[in-house]
C-alpha cells in the first residue's frame, strides 16, 4: 500500500531513534570491558575479568543477599496478600466493602514520598529501621492496592459456573481458592510476580530511607555507595551496573510477552 | 439508568424497554441465587484482614499522621511546636522550594510531553503493518524502562562526563570549547538531566500507543489511503483520534511521575549545582533527613498527594468528556 520512498524513510527515523536508545547503553558496555580505571573506550584490550573485579571491590556479594531475602519475601508474601485480598473483593465479598474498596484503591494514587517521613518516624519507634523486617514490610504494605486491585479484576472473570460445580462438591473456600480459582488465575498471577520483581529489585528511594546499615541495603543503594566511593575506576562502576541490571533484563526478556501485558494492565501503578 | 436522559439519541424505547427487562430477569434466574452462595462478606473480610493490616501500618496511618504532622515544626528530637499552615504558605514565600516547583515544570515538558510525542511518533513508526521487525525495535526501545534508577544514572553520568563521548565528538569537530560537564553546568544541568528522563520514559508511552493503535480498525486507514492521505495527515485523522484512552492513561502516569521525580536527579546532580536542578521531592527529602524540620517535609508530601490526585481525576474527566 506505501511506496518504497515512504518505507525507506521510516526504517531511516526508526534507526535513528533505536540508536539514540542503544548507544549509552553500548558505550557503557564497552566502558565495563575496558582497562582504564578513567572511563574511556580502550575495547582493544577487553578485560572480561572487570565484572568479577567490579564485584568485590564493590562487595556485592552481601548486598546481593540482602536484594535477594528482600525480594524474595515481598514477592512472595505480597503475592499471598494480592491473592486473599482479590478472593475477597472478586468473590466472597467484603463487609463494609463500599468503604473498604475505595479506601485500599487509594493507596494507588497516593505517592510513595508522602506517606515516607511519618512512616520512618513510626518504623523508628518500633526499632525496625535498618532491618530487613522494616524495609520488607514497607514493600508489602505499598503493594497491597495494586495487588488487590489486579487479582479481583482476576478471578472475577473465572467464570461463575466452575466455581459453583465445586462449592456442590462441598470445597469449603480456602480449598476452592487453591484447587478452583488459582489455577484460572495462573496468568495474572504470573504478571503479578514479574511486577512485583521488579518494583522491589528496582526500588532506591525506599531503601535509602529505611535501610543506612549497609549489611541490610540492596544492591541499588550498594551501586549508589560504589559510584560515591569509587568515582574513578569507572569501568569498574560500569561493569558493577551493568551486573545489578542483568536479572531485570534477563527476566523481562525471557518473559517478555507477558511482562509487556502485565505493563500495560498494570499501568496504573508507577 | 441514570445516564440514559443524557443520551436520547442513542437509546431508542425498545431498548430501554428491553433493559427494563433484563434488570429485573436476574433476580428470578438461578445466576443471582447461586452467587449469593460465594458471597460471605464476613469470610471475605477476614481473608483480606492481613492485607488491610500491613496497608493501614504502611500506607493508610502514615498518610494521617503526615497531615497531622505538617502543621507543625519539629526537628525530630525537642519538642514539636504548633505553626498552623505556616509549612503550607512556605510554598510561596521559600525560595528552594519555589525554585523546586518551578522546576517541575521543566520535568512535566521532559518527563511527559516530550516522551509522549517520540512515544506516539514510535509507535506510529513500528507498527504499520508494511514494516517489518517492528518488535524488534520496540524491544530496543522499552530496553531503558527495564533498569533501575541507579544504573541509569551510572550510564548517563558517563555520557555526560567532561571526557565523555558528546565532548569527544564535540573536541573532534573542533567545537571543543563548547565541551562542558553537562551535569555539572548551572544553564545545562537542567535540560541534561530532563533528556535522561524522556530516554527512560519514551518506551513505555510508545508500548501503550501500540497496544492502542491495535483497537484502531484497519478500514480506517485504507479509507484515509484511498481519500489521497499521506502518512502525516494519517496519523492526524486516524491514529490520534483513536489514541485518546491510552494517552490519557500515558498522560497521568508520566505526569505524575514528573511531579515525584526523585532517584535519578538524586543519584545525578543531588539538586544541584547549587540548586538548578533541586525537585520538590529532593527538598522534601533534604527537610526529613538532613537538616530536620519534619512538619516542612510532611507539608510538602501531602501538596504532592493533593496535587498528584487532582491532576489524575482531571485527566480522567477530561478524557471522559470527550469520548
Amino acid at each position: 500500500m506505501i511506496s518504497t520512498r515512504e518505507k525507506v524513510s521510516n526504517y531511516v527515523l526508526l534507526v535513528i531513534v533505536a540508536l539514540w536508545v542503544l548507544f549509552p547503553l553500548v558505550w557503557v558496555l564497552g566502558v565495563a570491558v575496558s582497562p582504564n580505571i578513567s572511563g574511556t573506550l580502550d575495547l582493544a584490550h577487553p578485560q572480561w575479568a572487570n565484572f568479577s573485579t567490579a564485584w568485590h571491590l564493590a562487595g556485592f556479594s552481601q548486598y546481593l543477599k540482602s536484594s535477594l531475602l528482600i525480594t524474595g519475601t515481598v514477592v512472595t508474601v505480597g503475592t499471598l496478600l494480592a491473592i486473599m485480598s482479590g478472593y475477597a473483593f472478586g468473590v466472597l465479598g467484603v463487609f463494609g466493602e463500599k468503604l473498604f474498596f475505595p479506601l485500599v484503591l487509594l493507596g494507588i494514587m497516593i505517592p510513595m514520598e508522602t506517606i515516607v517521613v511519618p512512616m520512618y518516624y513510626d518504623f523508628q519507634s518500633f526499632g525496625i529501621t535498618d532491618t530487613y523486617q522494616g524495609i520488607i514490610l514497607a514493600h508489602i504494605g505499598m503493594g497491597v492496592s495494586f495487588g488487590a486491585f489486579w487479582m479481583r479484576i482476576a478471578f472475577r472473570a473465572v467464570p461463575n459456573s466452575i466455581a459453583d460445580a465445586a462449592a456442590i462438591d462441598g470445597a469449603n473456600s480456602w480449598t476452592q481458592l487453591w484447587r478452583v480459582y488459582l489455577p484460572l488465575a495462573r496468568p495474572a498471577i504470573f504478571t503479578l510476580v514479574l511486577l512485583s520483581f521488579t518494583w522491589t529489585w528496582n526500588d532506591y528511594f525506599l531503601a535509602l530511607i529505611l535501610v543506612s546499615d549497609p549489611a541490610h541495603q540492596p544492591l541499588t543503594l550498594g551501586l549508589g555507595a560504589f559510584s560515591g566511593r569509587y568515582l574513578v575506576q569507572t569501568n569498574f562502576l560500569a561493569a558493577a551496573a551493568i551486573l545489578i541490571s542483568l536479572p531485570v533484563v534477563a527476566l523481562c526478556l525471557a518473559f517478555q510477552r507477558q511482562f509487556i501485558r502485565g505493563m500495560l494492565s498494570g499501568a496504573v501503578k508507577e | 439508568m441514570a445516564v440514559l436522559p443524557t443520551r436520547p439519541v442513542e437509546v431508542p424505547r425498545d431498548i430501554i424497554a428491553g433493559s427494563a427487562v433484563v434488570r429485573r430477569a436476574p433476580r428470578r434466574t438461578g445466576r443471582r441465587r447461586s452467587g449469593s452462595n460465594r458471597r460471605r462478606p464476613w469470610l471475605g473480610l477476614l481473608y483480606l484482614a492481613p492485607a488491610l493490616i500491613a496497608y493501614s501500618g504502611v500506607v493508610l496511618i502514615p498518610a494521617v499522621q503526615g497531615v497531622w504532622l505538617s502543621l507543625y515544626h519539629w526537628d525530630g528530637v525537642t519538642q514539636a511546636t504548633w505553626v498552623g499552615l505556616a509549612n503550607y504558605t512556605d510554598f510561596f514565600s521559600d525560595p528552594t522550594l519555589r525554585q523546586a516547583v518551578t522546576h517541575t515544570l521543566y520535568f512535566i515538558a521532559f518527563f511527559a510531553i516530550l516522551p509522549i510525542i517520540l512515544g506516539l511518533f514510535s509507535a506510529a513508526l513500528s507498527s504499520r503493518k508494511e514494516v517489518r521487525g517492528g518488535s524488534v525495535f520496540r524491544s530496543i526501545i522499552f530496553l531503558p524502562q527495564m533498569l533501575t534508577p541507579a544504573v541509569t544514572a551510572v550510564v548517563w553520568k558517563r555520557i555526560y562526563a567532561p571526557d565523555g563521548p558528546i565532548n569527544d565528538v564535540l573536541r573532534s569537530l573542533g567545537l571543543g570549547r563548547f565541551a562542558l560537564g553537562w551535569l555539572g553546568e548551572y544553564t545545562w544541568a537542567l535540560p541534561a538531566l530532563g533528556l535522561i528522563g524522556t530516554w527512560a520514559a519514551f518506551g513505555l508511552c510508545m508500548l501503550l500507543f501500540v497496544s492502542g493503535m491495535q483497537s484502531i480498525s484497519s478500514e480506517l486507514y485504507d479509507a484515509a489511503r484511498v481519500d489521497g492521505a499521506g502518512p502525516i495527515r494519517e496519523f492526524f485523522t486516524v491514529t490520534l483520534p483513536g489514541l485518546r484512552g491510552p494517552l490519557s492513561v500515558v498522560l497521568t502516569l508520566t505526569v505524575l511521575g514528573a511531579i515525584r521525580v526523585f532517584d535519578i536527579v538524586w543519584l545525578t546532580t543531588r539538586g544541584g549545582p547549587g540548586i538548578s536542578t533541586i525537585t520538590p521531592t529532593i527538598v522534601l527529602y533534604q527537610r526529613a533527613f538532613a537538616n530536620p524540620d519534619i512538619g516542612a517535609a510532611a507539608a510538602i508530601g501531602v501538596v504532592l498527594a493533593v496535587v498528584s490526585m487532582s491532576i489524575a481525576m482531571m485527566i480522567v474527566k477530561l478524557s471522559e468528556d470527550k469520548t
